[in-house]
């Protein structure tokens, strides 16, 4: 190994860990921040039980600002979002896994200011959203502007998002080994060793700043033995089908109360001020449904807190919620409602057992953590980190355990029902697909005409056969492109079929007029589709006038997938 | 040069020493001044007496006289509703403090009447944080323990605050304070709900109804006390196994009297002692002076010998030591050993002194139902 060689491995190792913790603190001092504003906002705004309380002497205030501060904060959200997001919606995970996946341009930074901002919003005026959502979205923000940096890395990008994501992840929950897995299994989707030591690098950071220099208290603190008798397991797994199925509804659910957003408040920006009026007068009935609802899910592992019907009731009214405002346009996650849908529906669970299966069980605590992470494992498509979450906020192995079985058996259907996860599903709305892999993906990203060639050879519709014959046999190719005068494409001449063509045979009467083309936007993905069954030498590709811009021959589009999967293939496999 | 400075600071001290024998010369025309001071009786107003009270009479001739007081914004209430106000001081929990300044119940302290350390720390940096306020200067860390008659399990013994609510394997009376305190945090605790977490979750009537519930299972067993001194009693006269109440009473009890009494940690209710000054008082100036002497490091220090409650400030916990009658180290006795911490809970003084009518409302509605 020469020196040259060994300051470029000491300058890479040290700048990445340098890029590593300093996103991760960046974006565990900002997820830091952003939670405690949010609690602030609730304190401020009525909403958290805490200030309600200390209010209930004055019980018009407490029932105006549960119907007002919703659907006002929801009016402000829609113009945040309306005025300063260019994308015009809130961004979050699916964005982070974009900007990750491809090298395409990420929203700006003032873009992602403006959606954070607009989370807090509807966090803090109680919308039924989700925290973590715009968490992983502001470590990933956070990520992309070091990604800019001139730094001369490999995958510099991809690498300080999932830094800034793993930070935040493991921030939020107090969990470094879940924040550094979700990292991987959501963001980046591949486990090389050159993303790995970085991101870990960030998880622990992210961790240091939440637990020994702010002393961050846990998401929940159980207490339990251990699972009492084998057969449960069964049960643990039913659990795990059946939160595949309430993540169904909820998909399902969501993309209703989208439609119906559309259909029925047709400017943008006044649907989340909708949706926030409509929560608002059902929290005047069942107060549950405001906010994160921390406390709920703190009864829901406490034996005696709720009665059955009552939990079907918050169960059903959280549900819906959840959906109306993520529909509606409030900016906000999915992962924290659905850990409190689960959690809900696992304390059901684990009241209705003893009705249909009269045998002795462990307890309602195991079936509520259960329920919490088989149905945010589904919604969200990350196994390995909720049940890693289980195992750090827990530090159970019994539980953990129990938690592994129904995750999986709920990721097994809720993968082959609805899709790896919400997100995937988003980002093929807007033409990502994830669904066969990244490969496909990305190669829908790359466009053909990047591989674009300009050796071809023209010939006039006024020429005959016997001038183009000659013309291919000095230029040595088998293909003629026929153009009009405006240089529009009129039809392709196969030296074969011309070999015996009487020479003075007009050029448009040999020409085949249905062929294969590419347009501008075709992609490589596509590219390959198309070539099934092609049998000439290049593909021509036209503008959307017809005009035509080049060839693109078949060793190119070979090359381009060879290219851009070689590239995936690296850095999925590189080493530090 | 050196002696003559040392002949003027003699003099001078020799002037001030003197200076209050001139003033109660001066006084002694007519009756002695008395300052009225409401506080909570027993073994702790004992301690008041010998390290403030007391010392406080010497040194400015005027005379304190106690009234009783349990607590609460109302017994302050009452007072202001009669003509002429008899109370000057009143030793008052920090939230009942809060919540009665924010009533206007109380006269504002000038913060500049506390002494500095005697190393010289202004007071502001001397004290705990939120100690010096507008209505009051928080003066000790109290703690609400629960404890039991040793002689009543002879086998197992109670260790933490879900024994207190287990009938069956620690059965026997209870006696718990006839007041909506603390009670709802132990029933909460009982149902492993964790510390952070109490205050927001008996925020909602979840909560509430949750800790009613627990409450129940008990409620035959429960024997209620008012005073301070009481459950003291009740557990020596096996009127009751387990009792909950201040650390610093069975402490005195089994330290000074030798009662057989054990105090479990776990779940220890932390709260602050403060000083204030009733509104409307002719004798406000002196009321301050008195304050300004009881919070004194020395004098604070000498309560804290006597027993078991720590002090506000750092300098007075710097002087802690031995007991002053027994030589009983008392550093281990104080609500905030290292080793009582770890699953104690300090009363969120903000929430208490907001939820007063609410937290009478429901204990009302649970007594009758």
């Amino acid at each position: 190994m020469d020196f040259k060689s060994i300051q470029q491995i000491v300058y890479q190792v040290s700048t990445v860990t340098v890029v590593a913790i300093l996103v991760g603190a960046a974006a565990s001092l900002a997820a830091i921040g952003f939670v405690d504003a949010v609690q602030y906002l609730n304190d401020r705004f009525l909403i958290s039980p805490y200030a309600r309380i200390q209010a209930d002497d004055k019980s018009g205030l407490v029932a105006a600002a549960t119907v007002l501060v919703p659907a006002i904060g929801g009016l402000v959200v829609g113009l945040l979002v309306h005025f300063l997001v260019r994308e015009k919606r809130g961004l979050g995970p699916p964005d982070a896994i974009l900007a990750a996946q491809t090298n395409g341009p990420a929203p700006t930074f003032k873009s992602g200011v403006a959606s954070t901002l607009a989370a807090l919003v509807s966090l803090g005026s109680g919308a039924s959203v989700g925290q973590y959502g715009p968490l992983v979205y502001l470590g990933a923000m956070f990520g992309n502007l070091v990604g800019r940096l001139r730094l001369n890395l490999r995958h510099q990008r991809s690498i300080a998002i999932a830094c800034g994501v793993a930070a935040a992840i493991s921030t939020a929950f107090n969990a470094p080994i879940a924040g550094l897995v979700f990292a991987h299994e959501v963001i980046l989707r591949h486990y090389s060793l050159r993303a790995f030591a970085p991101v870990t690098v960030a998880a622990a950071t992210g961790y240091i700043i939440a637990n020994v220099i702010f002393d961050r208290p846990a998401l929940f603190l159980v207490n339990f033995d251990r699972v009492e008798h084998s057969y449960e397991f069964v049960f643990f797994a039913l659990e795990g089908v059946l939160c595949a199925g309430l993540a169904w509804v909820f998909m399902v659910l969501l993309k209703f109360s989208t439609d119906m957003g559309r259909r029925y408040i047709a400017p943008a920006w006044a649907r989340p001020a909708g949706a926030g009026l409509a929560l608002g007068l059902v929290a005047l009935w069942i107060p549950e449904v405001l906010g994160i609802g921390q406390e709920t899910l703190r009864f829901a592992t406490i034996e005696g807190a709720f009665g059955i019907g009552e939990l079907a009731l918050i169960i059903v009214a959280k549900l819906a919620l959840t959906a109306l405002c993520v529909g509606f346009g409030f900016v906000g996650g999915v992962f924290s409602p659905a850990l409190l849908i689960g959690i809900l529906f696992g304390a059901f669970y684990g009241l209705i057992l003893p009705y249909v299966a009269p045998v002795p069980h462990s307890g309602l605590v195991v079936y509520a953590i259960c329920g919490m992470m088989a149905l945010a494992s589904s919604v969200i498509g990350a196994p390995l980190t909720t049940i890693l979450i289980v195992f750090e906020l827990t530090r159970s192995y019994d539980l953990t355990i129990a938690a592994m079985v129904s995750v999986v058996f709920a990721n097994l259907i809720s993968y082959r029902v609805i899709g790896r996860s919400l997100f995937d599903l988003q980002l093929r709305a807007r033409g990502f697909d994830l669904s066969l892999g990244r490969d496909k993906a990305i190669l829908e990203t790359h466009q053909i005409r990047d591989y674009l060639s300009t050796e071809y050879t023209a010939a006039s519709d006024r020429e005959t056969v016997g001038d183009i014959r000659q013309r291919l046999v000095d230029d040595r190719r088998a293909e003629a492109m026929i153009l009009d005068r405006q240089g529009t494409l009129m039809g392709v001449i196969r030296l074969q079929e011309i070999v015996n063509a009487s020479a003075d045979t007009p050029a448009m009467e040999a020409a085949i007029r249905s062929f294969t083309t590419f347009d501008e936007d075709t992609s490589v993905w596509q590219s390959m589709d198309l070539l099934r069954g092609f049998l000439g030498e290049a593909v021509p590709l036209v503008s959307k006038n017809g005009r035509l811009m080049g060839v693109v021959p078949e060793e190119a589009v070979i090359r381009a997938y060879l290219e851009i999967v070689h590239d995936l293939r690296e850095e999925e496999n590189e080493a530090a | 040069m050196k002696r003559r400075s040392a002949i003027v600071l003699h003099l001078v001290m020799f002037g001030l020493l003197a200076l209050p024998g001139f003033l109660q010369a001066q006084n002694d025309d007519q009756a002695p001044e008395v300052l009225t001071i409401a506080t909570w009786g027993g073994s702790y107003e004992a301690s008041q007496r010998r390290a403030y009270f007391e010392p406080f009479t010497k040194a400015t001739g005027v005379e304190i006289e106690t009234v009783h007081y349990d607590g609460g914004v109302k017994a302050l209430r009452e007072q202001l509703a009669n003509s002429k106000t008899e109370w000057d001081v009143v030793d008052m929990v920090q939230s009942d403090a809060s919540a009665a300044c924010d009533e206007g119940l109380l006269e504002n302290i000038d913060p500049d009447i506390l002494a500095a350390a005697p190393d010289g720390t202004p007071p502001q940096e001397d004290f705990m944080e939120g100690a010096i306020h507008r209505c009051f200067v928080t003066q000790i860390v109290f703690s609400t323990v629960i404890a039991f008659d040793d002689r009543a399990f002879p086998g197992a013994k109670p260790d933490n605050v879900e024994d207190f609510f287990n009938l069956e394997a620690f059965p026997g009376k209870r006696a718990l304070r006839k007041s909506p305190v603390g009670l709802l945090e132990w029933a909460l605790l009982s149902l492993s709900v964790p510390r952070e977490q109490l205050y927001d979750l008996l925020s909602t009537r979840r909560g509430l109804e949750l800790a009613s519930r627990q409450l129940d299972g008990i409620r035959d067993a429960i024997v209620w006390w008012t005073r301070g001194d009481e459950p003291v009693e009740l557990l020596i006269s096996g009127q009751a196994v387990m009792a909950t109440g201040y650390n610093g009473r069975f402490f005195h009890a089994r330290a000074m009297e030798g009662a057989p009494i054990s105090v479990i940690w776990d779940g220890q209710l932390i709260g602050f002692n403060s000083w204030t000054i009733l509104r409307d008082t002719d004798q406000a100036n002196l009321a301050e002076d008195f304050i300004a002497f009881a919070t004194r490091a020395e004098n604070m220090a000498a309560q804290a010998n006597l027993i078991s409650y720590g002090p506000a400030r750092k300098s007075a916990q710097r002087r802690v030591g031995l007991h002053a009658d027994v030589g009983v180290p008392m550093r281990l006795y104080m609500p905030t050993a290292p080793s009582h911490m770890d699953t104690a809970v300090v009363r969120d003084h903000r929430w208490y002194s907001q939820t007063v009518d609410l937290r009478e409302q429901w204990f009302r509605e649970w007594l009758k139902r």
